[in-house]
């Protein structure tokens, strides 16, 4: 029995217009310590697949199965990174990380609670800023602080649903390690799976990487195995044959045309 | 990251000095604000000055008005007896039975307002009422308030606990339902109680609203008190001036106006500071 096992996934919504069913024959085992990226054009309903993992949403066929018990809710065993950070912004940064561990480690006591933030904060280079307010603070830190909170409460499965959609190339670069080393620090132990549209990220980061059709109604087209070595570098990693070649199918996969037509224009320029 | 810190150190620096040239600016504002204000009710008296001289005397003239309003504000405390009693006292009085009606009012109008916003259940049953009800002047609940409490003065507190519930309960309301889904998805994939969902997520999510909603609340309780005074006779503001017609001292009413005014200004001015405090930046 795999560790998180999805089973024959349907998620349907009743929308105006009918019945709207968003993924289909979803079948997916992930082992512990494992990370994977769903990757997909938007509307694929990748992010659906990563709600149904975290409970926000109920399948209307089929099942997720985590240690094998079935998902029936959100849970302190998975935490989650939204897309657009979503801190309170009435919270500082520490309130914010605070009151989300205080609600979902229910039997702590207060001291470790506190011990608990400040391990997460200084993890993530923030333990300076950690009065500020959302407002006060870049993308990048917010992101930082929303990993932080799903690290913080210190869950089996972590769910990051386009985690560095918003963020500049730099920045994203620096929050990939940076992921990276929080994953490192707990032994590998945690299972990572993320939702995202970036090949480079998704091959950089992950084990496998999941690969969507297009929805409506979409399914799984194929999961791609990324064996890279593990510490992975940056500038070693995209230099390696394997990742060239990863990426090349996964190009192949998600992009139809990836040359332009452009043999009128060399016409003309012959002519000329 | 010692790049961050260095940054915010330098940002730190700039926010404790601020440019000298900067406070001479806000300064300069400042001046410039009120020149226009006073010239707006140099405007206000001149016309006021044509119309006394326009009706022969009927309406009295600005510089009668003044010296009365200052005879009025000279001695404010002075007691002689039930009907004759300095103006700061009937204030005094007209702000206690706001208050009290207000307080009472937004008691009932923030619990129900946040029922309303979160419940579709309660908003379907509660708004019909509310649409009735919020258009009728709270003057004609005056009769039920004596009936209910055999007393003019708690007859006008009734009055303005009316009068204080719709624009809270709505704004709260309001405010309650227009929580984003972000915000709640929050609380929910964290486990949040309810008691802290409602601490730290609702209330300070719906508290620039409710804010907004008290703000209106206490206008309009301002704007009904003289009305109700008139009515309920004995004290307070309204009851000054329905007494100064019947003395047939317009200096005292248009001085009464102009304290009114002066008043519910400071009341909104209060409130809209209290606003600016509870409103974050998302």
């Amino acid at each position: 029995m795999s560790y998180l096992k999805i089973e024959d996934l349907e998620i349907a919504f009743k929308t105006p217009k009918g019945r709207y069913v968003a993924v289909q024959n979803i079948n997916l085992d992930v082992d512990k310590g494992e990370i994977i990226s769903i990757i997909g054009h938007s509307g694929c309903g990748k992010s659906t697949i990563l709600n149904a993992v975290a409970g926000m949403v109920q399948p209307t066929g089929g099942s997720v199965l985590l240690n094998g018990k079935k998902v029936k809710g959100p849970g302190p065993d998975r935490g989650i990174v939204f897309q657009n950070y979503s801190l309170l912004p009435w919270l500082c940064v520490y309130q914010n990380i605070y009151q989300a561990v205080d609600a979902a480690l229910k039997t702590e006591d207060k001291a470790d609670k506190h011990a608990r933030v400040e391990q997460y904060l200084k993890m993530v280079g923030l333990w300076d800023h950690r009065e500020k307010y959302p407002k006060q603070i870049s993308g990048g830190m917010k992101q930082r602080v929303a990993i932080a909170r799903a690290f913080a409460i210190d869950p089996e499965v972590l769910l990051l649903d386009e985690p560095f959609g918003a963020l500049d190339a730099l920045t994203k670069s620096s929050l990939h390690i940076e992921l990276l080393k929080m994953w490192n620090l707990t032994q590998r132990s945690k299972t990572i799976i993320m939702v995202t549209h970036d090949i480079e990220e998704a091959i950089f980061l992950s084990d496998r990487i999941v690969v969507m059709n297009n929805g409506p109604a979409s399914t799984i087209r194929e999961i791609e195995n990324v064996h890279l070595p593990r510490p992975r570098n940056k500038k070693e990693t995209v230099n390696m044959p394997e990742y060239k070649v990863i990426r090349e199918r996964l190009l192949n996969l998600l992009v139809d045309k990836v040359v332009i037509d452009d043999s009128e224009l060399y016409k003309e320029e012959q002519a000329a | 990251m010692a790049i961050t810190t260095t940054l915010t150190g330098t940002e730190k620096e700039t926010v404790k000095d601020p440019k000298p040239g900067m406070l001479l600016k806000r300064t300069m504002e400042v001046f410039v604000n009120l020149a226009y204000s006073v010239s707006g009710f140099g405007l206000l008296i001149a016309l006021w000055y044509i119309i006394t001289v326009a009706s022969g005397g009927e309406l009295p003239s600005p510089a009668a008005t003044f010296t009365v309003f200052w005879d009025l504000v000279k001695d404010p405390f002075y007691d002689l007896g039930p009907n004759d009693k300095g103006i700061a006292l009937q204030l005094l009085s007209s702000l206690t039975r706001v208050f009290t009606g207000f307080l009472l009012g937004s008691f009932v109008a923030i619990p129900v307002g946040l029922v309303m916003g979160a419940s579709n259940i309660a908003r379907r049953i509660f708004y019909p009422i509310v649409q009735v009800l919020k258009p009728v002047s709270p003057l004609a609940w005056f009769p039920i308030g004596l009936v209910a409490f055999q007393s003019a003065a708690d007859a006008t507190i009734f009055i303005i606990v009316i009068t204080s519930l719709w624009p809270t309960l709505i704004n709260t309301a309001f405010g309650v339902s227009s929580i984003p889904d972000d915000h709640r998805n929050v609380a929910k994939a964290f486990g949040f109680s309810r008691w802290k969902y409602l601490t730290k997520v609702l209330i300070p999510f719906s508290l620039p609203h409710i804010i907004t909603g008290l703000r209106l609340s206490i206008g309009v309780a301002w704007l009904v008190i003289v009305a109700g005074e008139m009515l309920s006779g004995g004290m307070g503001i309204g009851f000054f001036v329905w007494d100064s017609w019947n003395a047939l001292s317009l200096e005292k009413v248009i001085s009464a106006i102009l304290i009114i005014g002066l008043v519910g200004l400071l009341l909104d001015r209060g409130f809209a500071a209290l606003e600016k405090r509870v409103t974050y930046a998302a």
